[in-house]
């Protein structure tokens, strides 16, 4: 984190000058408490520094003075809006690590909850990211989907937002007929969406001048940075967890990993689209093969004691690849918890991604990255 | 994991042994010195692999070690590498110095920054070893076992 310099503004830089401009972090446009300080010559951006660490609140070290179950609430804090997603990794990572097993109700619910949390972040994603392209009507429909998402996983978990659904060997509650019913017909509502915002926006000439060709990222160059998600799908590269090493169960649905070549902002958009559309075939499976049973083990462990040794565990956020680094030394606080978050490398590719560019092309870029500064900061 | 990535890693490691990947998620882990880490990255990104993540772990304590750890893997079928580099260095050593494989690997470059920060590990040849979470001029590494917990910390007010 760089302290506050304030920008030396030139005026009437026309012949060459380089002036800086602070971007955020209180910007309207910029994501949550990004600050990007661009150094500018008129308006063809130099150089990009992204300045981070706005909202870093120690999740690495609060691991460290707490044990494994009471580090269960801040997982879902680290990216507000896959919380769902960190949660249940988190759980997975812990029942692989001690053997635990999970019933098959609780994997299928699991599933279930996954792929509404990865609709609702990118609905989310979609909506603001037209907002800062100017169009206010994206936002107004697709924030109306997404309540109805926020409504069904309220109904079962009892929050909005930051859940806390997962324990280790299931989930706290079961669903309902219901459940089941709101989600089948949240399904049908949001394909019907999907075609209309596909004739509404992406056919939408004034986004395609905006995005067509703009923020290119080459595939070496998302390789090197460790960029993944559906920007590194952008990028021509197919690569998912659920698909590269299933967890969760992610093995036995049917669903394709979207990928496209160009790696500019509309790929980007297109893809996040597509994934939408396959966490609807996953649901709709899910919904279909969800067996009776129990939700959580009869017997559990007080305490969950990590034996000594190191743990990688991956997961695939709505973002890309949420990776746990855990050593554990024989008692149930862990020696270390990393927490590798796919926006951090995502924006650490940004400087490269962005010189070069024009100033009113770089909300775009930014925004079309998709990221999610409190897992950046952690 | 190919034979022939092993035979390119085989003389720059000292120890190198399979591991549970189900129970650990881990392929395989190595160990290297920091003159040879240059090496072991490259014959890993030569060979399709990105690299992942870079962390530490604070041994200063039991082993008067501090230890690198670097995870590898490919972004085909899940082959994940876990490399260790130890730093000598005891409690009461006063720096710590790793070369910094930002070049070759550029997504390292914000991970080194931030172990930087977080345990004090001084990268030799990064091109701009700033704080990156933390506040410019803080003079602490938070994730060493010595710094006690947040709690206990004393409030700082500017």
């Amino acid at each position: 984190m760089t302290n506050a310099v304030p920008p030396e503004a030139t005026p009437g830089g026309g012949d060459g000058e380089v002036y800086s401009l602070n971007m955020g972090p209180q910007h309207p446009s910029m994501h949550g408490v990004l600050r990007l300080l661009l150094d500018l010559k008129g308006e063809e951006v130099v150089k990009a520094k992204p300045v981070v660490g706005y909202s870093h609140r120690a999740h690495e070290k609060m691991a460290e003075n707490r044990n494994t179950l009471q580090f269960l609430p801040n997982t879902s804090r680290i990216d507000y809006l896959s919380g769902m997603i960190y949660n249940l990794g988190y759980c997975q990572a812990i029942e692989k690590i001690l053997g635990i097993e999970v019933s098959e109700r609780a994997v299928y619910i699991r599933v279930i909850a996954n792929e509404l949390n990865r609709i609702s972040s990118h609905l989310l994603w979609f909506g603001t990211f037209l907002l800062d392209l100017g169009g206010i009507t994206p936002f107004l429909y697709s924030f109306d989907d997404r309540e109805e998402i926020l409504d069904i996983l309220d109904q079962v978990t009892g929050s909005r937002l930051t859940y806390c659904y997962g324990r280790f060997g299931g989930v706290t509650m079961d669903v309902d007929e219901d459940f089941l019913a709101r989600t089948t017909a949240f399904l049908a509502r949001i394909r019907e969406r999907l075609g209309m915002y596909d004739d509404l926006v992406a056919k939408n000439v004034i986004l395609r001048e905006r995005c067509i060709n703009v923020g290119v990222i080459s595939t070496e160059m998302a390789k090197s940075y460790g960029v993944t998600g559906p920007s590194l799908r952008a990028s021509g590269v197919v690569y998912d967890v659920r698909r590269a090493e299933p967890y969760g169960g992610y093995e036995k649905f049917d669903f394709d990993v979207p990928v496209l070549h160009e790696g500019d902002t509309m790929a980007r958009f297109h893809i996040r689209i597509s994934e939408i559309e396959e966490s609807c075939k996953i649901i709709e499976q899910a919904i279909k093969g969800i067996p009776e049973g129990a939700i959580l083990p009869k017997k559990m462990p007080k305490r969950f004691k990590i034996p000594e040794g190191e743990y990688y565990f991956a997961v695939e956020s709505a973002r890309g690849h949420f990776g746990m680094y855990i050593v554990g030394d024989g008692t149930d606080v862990p020696a270390k918890l990393k927490l590798r978050t796919p926006s951090f490398s995502n924006l650490s590719a940004m400087p490269e991604a962005l010189a070069g560019t024009m100033l009113a092309d770089t909300i775009a870029i930014v925004g079309s990255i998709d990221v999610v500064m409190p897992e950046i900061d952690r | 994991m190919s034979k022939a990535l092993l035979e390119v890693l085989e003389p720059f490691t000292s120890s190198s042994e399979e591991s549970d990947y189900g129970a650990t998620g881990i392929h395989r882990r190595h160990t290297t010195t920091l003159d040879n880490l240059a090496r072991v990255c490259e014959a890993f990104l030569g060979a399709g692999y990105i690299f992942e993540m870079l962390s530490c772990i604070d041994l200063r304590e039991k082993e008067e070690i501090m230890r690198l750890c670097y995870t590898f893997n490919s972004l085909e079928t899940a082959d994940r590498h876990l490399v260790h580099a130890d730093i000598a260095g005891g409690l009461e050593a006063e720096s710590f110095e790793a070369p910094s494989i930002s070049s070759l690997a550029r997504g390292a470059d914000w991970q080194e920054r931030e172990t930087f920060e977080m345990y004090g590990v001084t990268f030799v040849n990064h091109p701009e070893l700033e704080r990156l979470l933390l506040p410019e001029d803080a003079d602490f590494f938070p994730l060493r076992k010595d710094f006690g917990r947040i709690e206990d910390a004393e409030a700082q007010d500017d």
